[in-house]
C-alpha cells in the first residue's frame, strides 16, 4: 500500500536517515483521497493518507499545498476553497467526520490531526462530546488519547464538567491512561492551578503505582503542585527517599529533588554529615545507569563539596569513560570537565582514561576530554594539547567552543608563562564566525588574561580593539568600550586606543556611541598628554549626538550656543564625517517623556492633554543639503503636533523668523490652529519649528502633509561672525510627511499572547480575509503588514522560518484612547508567491477592531 | 420499474448492506440526540445533557445501516451545521412543537440553512417533537409557522412525534429507509 505513495529519490541518498514521505507526490496522494468518498471506509488507507498529512503539516506545508487540500475538500464534498486558514479548518472538519470509524489506528490520526491543526477555540469545541465519549470509553487507547487531546482544546468551565473523569483515570489501572492524566494534569497546572492541586490525593496514590511510567509521571506533577511550599517538597522528599521508587526515571526526578531541597537547606554542613547524603551515595548502586549518573552529578553538584563526598562519585564516573555506549562516555566526561574545573585534583585520576578518549570518533566526547585534561595536567602537555585543539576547532558546535575558551582560561590563569600562546589562540578564534555566548566567552576571558597577566595587558587590549572594529554585538561592544576606558588610559601608549574608540562614534548605534563617548572621556580624564585631543574630539561628539538624537535632551539646546560661540564657527568637520542629521536615528525608541515635558512647557500645546505617541523622526530633507530637516509626529486626543527639527549647515549663513508651510490639502480632516516659529537660526545650531493641527476625536485621521520652509536669510561675515543688516525673503522645499494608521498605535508588548487573547470577549473579535496579491517573500509580506500596523510582534513571531510556506504572526498594541488590542495574522504563500491573509482582530472596543481591519484593508 | 429490475433490487438487497447517512439539527433542547437514542435502542430519558459539539451513531434497520451525525444546537455550533450537512442523503430538522416561543428562531436557522448552495436539492425532514405535551402545535400550524411551504427546490416532509411516547417514529424510519433506497 505504501509504495504508490512513496518515490525514490537518488539525490537524497547521503541523507542519513530517510523519512518514508520523502518524495510523495501530490498526484499520488489526490488519487488516494478517493477513500474518502469509500462507504465503507477503508482505515489503514486512510491512516496512511492521514500519516503523510500529519507529515506534511510539520513542515508547515500543508496548510498551502492545493494538492492536499483539494484531496481533503474532495473527499469531503468535492467543493472548491481557496488557499489560507481555510484550509486547516477544512481539513479538521473533514478530520472530525472519522470518528464514525472505529479503528484504532485510524482513531489515533484523528486526535493527533485535531492537536496538529490546533483549530481556533469556537471550532475545535465540536468535538467535545465526542472525546468525552472516548473519554469513558471501553478502549484503553482510546481513553489515554480522549484524555490529551481534551485537556488540551479544554478551558476552565469545561475542564470543571470533566475532572472527575480525570482525578478517576490518575488511579486507572491501565498504566497508559493514568499516564495521559498525569501529563495533562502537568499541562493543565500552567492554566488552571486551583482545579489541578485539588487532585493531590489521587496523584499521590499514584506515585505508588507499579507501572514505571505512571510513578515517574505522578511524582513530577506532585512535585509541580507542591513545588512552592519548601517544606511539603522537603517532606516528600524525605518519606520517598525512604521508601522505593521502582522507577529509574522517577528516582532521577526523587534525586534532583533531593539536591534541591539539599541546596536549600544549607548551610549546615559543618556541623556533620549533609542530609541527604547517604541516599545519593546508596544511588551510586543502584542498577539502572541513569540513576547512578543522576546522583553523581548531583554529588558532584553540591555546594562546598568535600574529597571524602566526591570520591565515590568520581569512581563511577570513571568507569564510565571506558563504557562502550558513546552516551555514558560522553555524560561522564562532561560531568568530570565540570568537577575539573573546581577539584582538578580530584578528576587526576582519571587522566589515563580522559586520555584514551581524545581520539574517539565521537568529537563531542574528544573536545570535552581535551579540556578536562588543559584543567588537570602539567603545563609540560599544554603544547600538545593545543595542537590538537585547533585541529578540531572548526569542527565542534558553539557549546563545546564554550567549552575550550573557557579550559584554555583556567589554563592560562594557572600556567601564566603560557600566556603568549594561549592569548593568540585566543585572538583567532575571537576572528572567526561564532554566535554571542561564544563571542562574550571569548572577551570575558581575554578581559580576565588582562586583569590578571599584566604582560598579558597591552596585546590582549589591542585584539579586543580590532575586534569592536567589526563588531555585530552591541553588549561585546560596549563591554569592550568600558574595559578599554579602564586599562587603556594605564598603558605605556595609551593614544594608540584612541583611533578605535573615536570610529566607534562615528559607525555604531547610539548605544555604543554613548559608550564610545564616554570612553574617550575617562582617557581625557586620566592622560594630561591626551587631554586637548579629546577635548576636540569631544566637542565633535556633542555636535553629533545632538543632531542625531535631537530627542534625547531637547532642553540641552539652549545651552549649546554658548558653548560654539566660544568656539571658531568655521571649525572644518571631520574628514568623512556623516552629514549631522543623516543617519537614521537609531536611539530608544520611546524618548516620549522628554517630548512631552517639552511639549508642555509650549503655552499653545498645553491644553491639547496627555501625549500618546510620538514618532521616530522622519528625514524631509536628502543628506548633504542645505538645511537638514526631520520631523517628529507628536499625537495627542485630538491634535497632531509636528515637530521640525532644522538645522542650518550653510555657515555664511544667518536664518530669521523660519517657519513651516503646510499644505494640507490632502490631509482634509486636518485643521491647522498654531504654530511656533524659530525667530533666529544660526549655523549648526539644531531648532525647532512646531505646527499644531486639529483633528476629529476617535477618528484615525491620516493624511499628507506638503511642507515648505519660509525664512529671511542674512549673510554672515565669517572673519567677524556678524550677520548683515538687511536679509531677503526666501523658501526652501521640504519633502511631504505622512500621518499613518501606525502613529495612532503604541507598540505595548504582552508577556503572554494566548492568555491575554483567551481573556479579550471573543463576541468583539472581527476576522476577515485578505488576498496580499504576489509579494517578494513571506517575511517581506508579514514585515510589511507589522509596519503598517505598527503594532509589537509577540513571542518572536515577527520572524519568518526559511523556505516556510505558512506562517502566524501575534500583535500587541495599544490603539489611541488607551484601547488594547490584539492581533492574530495567518499567512500563506503559493508556488505564484501569492500572499493571503487572515486577520484576526480582538479589542476592547468593536469600533477599534474594524479600524483595524480598515487600516488593513485601506493599506 | 420494470419486473426484472424489481427482482435485481430485491436480489441486491439480500447481498448488499444499503447504507445512508442522515444530518441532524435543530435549536437546543428540541429532541435531537432523545430522537437517536429512541431510534437506536427505543430508550427513553427525562434527563439529557446537551450536546457539545456532536455524537456519531450508526443504527442498523433492517438491511440499512443509518449514520447519524446528531449535532448541537446551541447557537455557537448553528454555523458548523452545514459542514455534517453536505453530502447527506437527508436533513433531519427537530422542532420542538410545544415551544412558541423559539418557532421563529427555528424557522429563520432552517431557511438559513437551506440557502447554502452546498445542501441544494437535499430532501428534508421537518420532525415536530413533544406532541405529548399541552399545547402542541399540530402539523398545519407547525408547517405554516415555519414556512415549508415556501420550500420548492427539494422534497419535504413533516411529522409529528413524540420520543417520549414512541408516537410516529416507525413513520420516521419507513421515510428514512425510503430514502436510501432511492438515493443509492
Amino acid at each position: 500500500m505504501a509504495q504508490p505513495l512513496i518515490k525514490k529519490d537518488d539525490d537524497r541518498d547521503d541523507e542519513a536517515d530517510y523519512s518514508p514521505f520523502l518524495g510523495i507526490e501530490k498526484g499520488a496522494v489526490l488519487q488516494e483521497a478517493r477513500v474518502f468518498n469509500d462507504p465503507q471506509l477503508d482505515a489503514r488507507r486512510c491512516s496512511q493518507l492521514y500519516s503523510s498529512v500529519l507529515f506534511r503539516t510539520d513542515l508547515g506545508l500543508f496548510r498551502v499545498d492545493s494538492g492536499y487540500y483539494q484531496a481533503f475538500v474532495s473527499a469531503e464534498s468535492g467543493r472548491n476553497l481557496y488557499k489560507g486558514q481555510i484550509e486547516a479548518t477544512e481539513v479538521f472538519f473533514a478530520v472530525t467526520k472519522l470518528f464514525q470509524s472505529r479503528d484504532i489506528g485510524l482513531r489515533r490520526m484523528v486526535y493527533l490531526m485535531i492537536k496538529e491543526l490546533s483549530p481556533s477555540a469556537d471550532e475545535v469545541i465540536i468535538v467535545t462530546s465526542s472525546l468525552m465519549k472516548d473519554m469513558n470509553s471501553k478502549t484503553d487507547m482510546y481513553r489515554a488519547n480522549a484524555i490529551r487531546v481534551l485537556c488540551r482544546i479544554t478551558d476552565g468551565t469545561l475542564l470543571t464538567q470533566i475532572e472527575r473523569y480525570l482525578k478517576q483515570a490518575i488511579v486507572d489501572k491501565n498504566p497508559v491512561v493514568a499516564s495521559a492524566a498525569l501529563v495533562s494534569g502537568i499541562h493543565l497546572l500552567q492554566t488552571n492551578p486551583e482545579i489541578v492541586k485539588r487532585w493531590s490525593n489521587e496523584v499521590q496514590e499514584a506515585v505508588q503505582s507499579r507501572a514505571a511510567l505512571v510513578q515517574f509521571h505522578a511524582l513530577a506533577l506532585l512535585h509541580q503542585i507542591r513545588q512552592n511550599d519548601r517544606l511539603a517538597v522537603s517532606k516528600l522528599v524525605t518519606s520517598l527517599t525512604r521508601g522505593t521508587v521502582r522507577s529509574p526515571l522517577a528516582q532521577c526526578l526523587l534525586i534532583r529533588y533531593t539536591s534541591q531541597v539539599i541546596r536549600e537547606s544549607g548551610g549546615n554542613t559543618q556541623t556533620g554529615d549533609r542530609p541527604f547524603y547517604d541516599y545519593l551515595e546508596s544511588c551510586l548502586r543502584h542498577k539502572a545507569e541513569m540513576v547512578i549518573f543522576e546522583a553523581a552529578k548531583a554529588i558532584t553538584e553540591l555546594n562546598g563539596v568535600t574529597n571524602r563526598e566526591l570520591t565515590p562519585a568520581i569512581t563511577v564516573l570513571q568507569l564510565f569513560l571506558s563504557s562502550s555506549k558513546p552516551v555514558l562516555r560522553f555524560a561522564a566526561v562532561r560531568t568530570l570537565n565540570k568537577v575539573a574545573m573546581t577539584h582538578p585534583m580530584a578528576v587526576t585520576n582519571c587522566n589515563i582514561d580522559i586520555e584514551s578518549l581524545i581520539s574517539d570518533p565521537n568529537r563531542s566526547i574528544a573536545t570535552l576530554a581535551i579540556t578536562t585534561l588543559l584543567k588537570t595536567g602539567n603545563e609540560s602537555s599544554v603544547d600538545r594539547l593545543m595542537k590538537q585543539i585547533t585541529n578540531f576547532m572548526s569542527e565542534i558546535a558553539d557549546e563545546f567552543k564554550i567549552v575550550v575558551v573557557e579550559a584554555i582560561r583556567s589554563l592560562c590563569l594557572k600556567f601564566p608563562l603560557k600566556y603568549r600562546s594561549l592569548m593568540n589562540f585566543l585572538s583567532n578564534i575571537l576572528r572567526e564566525e561564532g554566535g554571542f555566548e561564544y563571542k562574550k566567552a571569548i572577551v570575558d576571558s581575554i578581559v580576565i588574561l588582562i586583569s590578571d597577566i599584566p604582560d598579558a595587558k597591552e596585546s590582549g587590549l589591542l585584539h579586543l580593539c580590532e575586534f569592536i572594529e567589526d563588531c555585530e554585538f552591541t553588549y561585546l561592544s560596549t563591554q569592550i568600550l568600558h574595559f578599554l576606558g579602564i586599562e587603556g588610559p594605564k598603558t605605556s601608549d595609551p593614544s594608540k586606543y584612541i583611533r578605535y574608540i573615536y570610529n566607534r562614534v562615528h559607525l555604531e548605534n547610539a548605544t555604543v556611541r554613548a559608550a564610545a563617548v564616554s570612553t574617550l572621556a575617562k582617557f581625557g580624564a586620566l592622560v594630561d598628554s591626551l587631554k586637548p585631543r579629546i577635548f576636540v574630539l569631544l566637542r565633535r561628539c556633542l555636535f553629533d549626538c545632538d543632531d542625531e538624537e535631537p530627542s534625547e535632551e531637547p532642553f540641552d539646546i539652549n545651552s549649546v550656543p554658548k558653548e560654539i560661540k566660544s568656539q571658531p564657527l568655521a571649525e572644518k568637520k571631520a574628514p568623512g564625517k556623516k552629514q549631522p542629521t543623516g543617519a537614521p536615528p537609531s536611539g530608544p525608541p520611546s524618548p516620549d517623556d522628554a517630548y512631552e515635558k517639552l511639549l508642555s512647557s509650549i503655552p499653545e500645546f498645553s491644553g491639547f492633554g496627555k501625549l500618546f505617541k510620538s514618532s521616530a523622526p522622519v528625514e524631509l530633507t536628502e543628506a548633504e543639503t542645505e538645511y537638514a530637516v526631520n520631523a517628529v509626529k507628536h499625537i495627542f486626543d485630538s491634535h497632531v503636533v509636528i515637530q521640525y527639527n532644522c538645522t542650518n549647515t550653510i555657515p555664511e549663513q544667518l536664518l530669521e523668523n523660519v517657519t513651516v508651510i503646510v499644505d494640507a490639502s490632502e490631509a482634509e480632516e486636518f485643521s491647522e490652529v498654531a504654530t511656533k516659529p524659530l525667530r533666529s537660526f544660526p549655523y549648526d545650531t539644531p531648532g525647532q519649528i512646531f505646527v499644531a493641527f486639529e483633528k476629529p476625536e476617535g477618528v484615525t485621521a491620516v493624511g499628507k502633509f506638503s511642507n515648505m520652509l519660509r525664512f529671511i536669510v542674512k549673510e554672515v561675515d565669517l572673519s567677524t561672525g556678524e550677520a548683515e543688516e538687511d536679509g531677503v525673503e526666501d523658501e526652501y522645499q521640504l519633502e511631504d510627511l505622512e500621518v499613518v494608521a501606525a502613529d495612532y498605535m503604541l507598540k505595548v508588548p504582552v508577556s503572554n499572547f494566548r492568555n491575554a487573547w483567551e481573556s479579550m470577549d471573543p463576541n468583539g473579535e472581527r476576522v476577515d480575509e485578505y488576498g496580499l496579491g504576489p509579494r517578494e517573500s513571506l517575511a517581506e509580506a508579514v514585515s510589511a503588514v507589522i509596519n503598517l500596523l505598527g503594532m509589537q510582534p509577540c513571542e518572536g513571531t515577527e520572524v519568518v522560518p526559511n523556505n516556510s510556506r505558512s506562517h502566524t504572526a501575534l500583535l500587541s498594541g495599544v490603539y489611541i484612547g488607551n484601547v488594547k488590542v490584539l492581533v492574530r495574522l495567518s499567512f500563506g504563500i503559493d508556488s505564484s508567491k501569492e500572499v493571503a491573509m487572515k486577520l484576526a482582530v480582538r479589542s476592547e472596543d468593536e469600533n477599534i477592531s474594524d479600524a483595524i481591519h480598515e487600516v488593513v484593508a485601506s493599506g | 420499474m420494470g419486473l426484472w429490475e424489481a427482482f435485481l433490487n430485491w436480489l441486491r438487497s439480500l447481498f448488499f448492506k444499503q447504507e445512508m447517512e442522515l444530518s441532524l439539527i435543530g435549536l437546543q433542547n428540541a429532541g435531537k440526540t432523545s430522537l437517536v437514542n429512541v431510534v437506536a435502542t427505543g430508550g427513553y430519558s427525562e434527563d439529557m445533557i446537551p450536546t457539545v459539539g456532536f455524537n456519531m451513531k450508526k443504527v442498523t434497520k433492517g438491511n440499512v445501516t443509518i449514520k447519524l451525525w446528531d449535532l448541537g444546537g446551541q447557537p455557537r455550533f448553528r454555523s458548523m451545521w452545514e459542514r455534517y450537512c453536505r453530502a447527506v442523503s437527508a436533513i433531519v430538522y427537530v422542532v420542538d412543537a410545544a415551544d412558541p416561543d423559539n418557532l421563529s428562531t427555528s424557522k429563520s436557522e432552517l431557511h438559513d440553512l437551506l440557502s447554502k448552495p452546498s445542501l441544494a436539492g437535499i430532501p428534508l425532514l421537518v420532525l415536530g417533537n413533544k406532541i405529548d405535551k399541552p399545547g402542541a402545535l399540530s402539523k398545519q400550524a407547525l408547517t405554516d409557522e415555519m414556512g415549508l411551504k415556501s420550500i420548492d427546490d427539494r422534497e419535504v416532509c413533516c411529522f409529528m412525534i413524540s420520543c417520549k411516547n414512541s408516537t410516529n417514529i416507525d413513520s420516521v424510519i419507513d421515510w428514512l429507509v425510503k430514502h436510501s433506497k432511492s438515493k443509492s
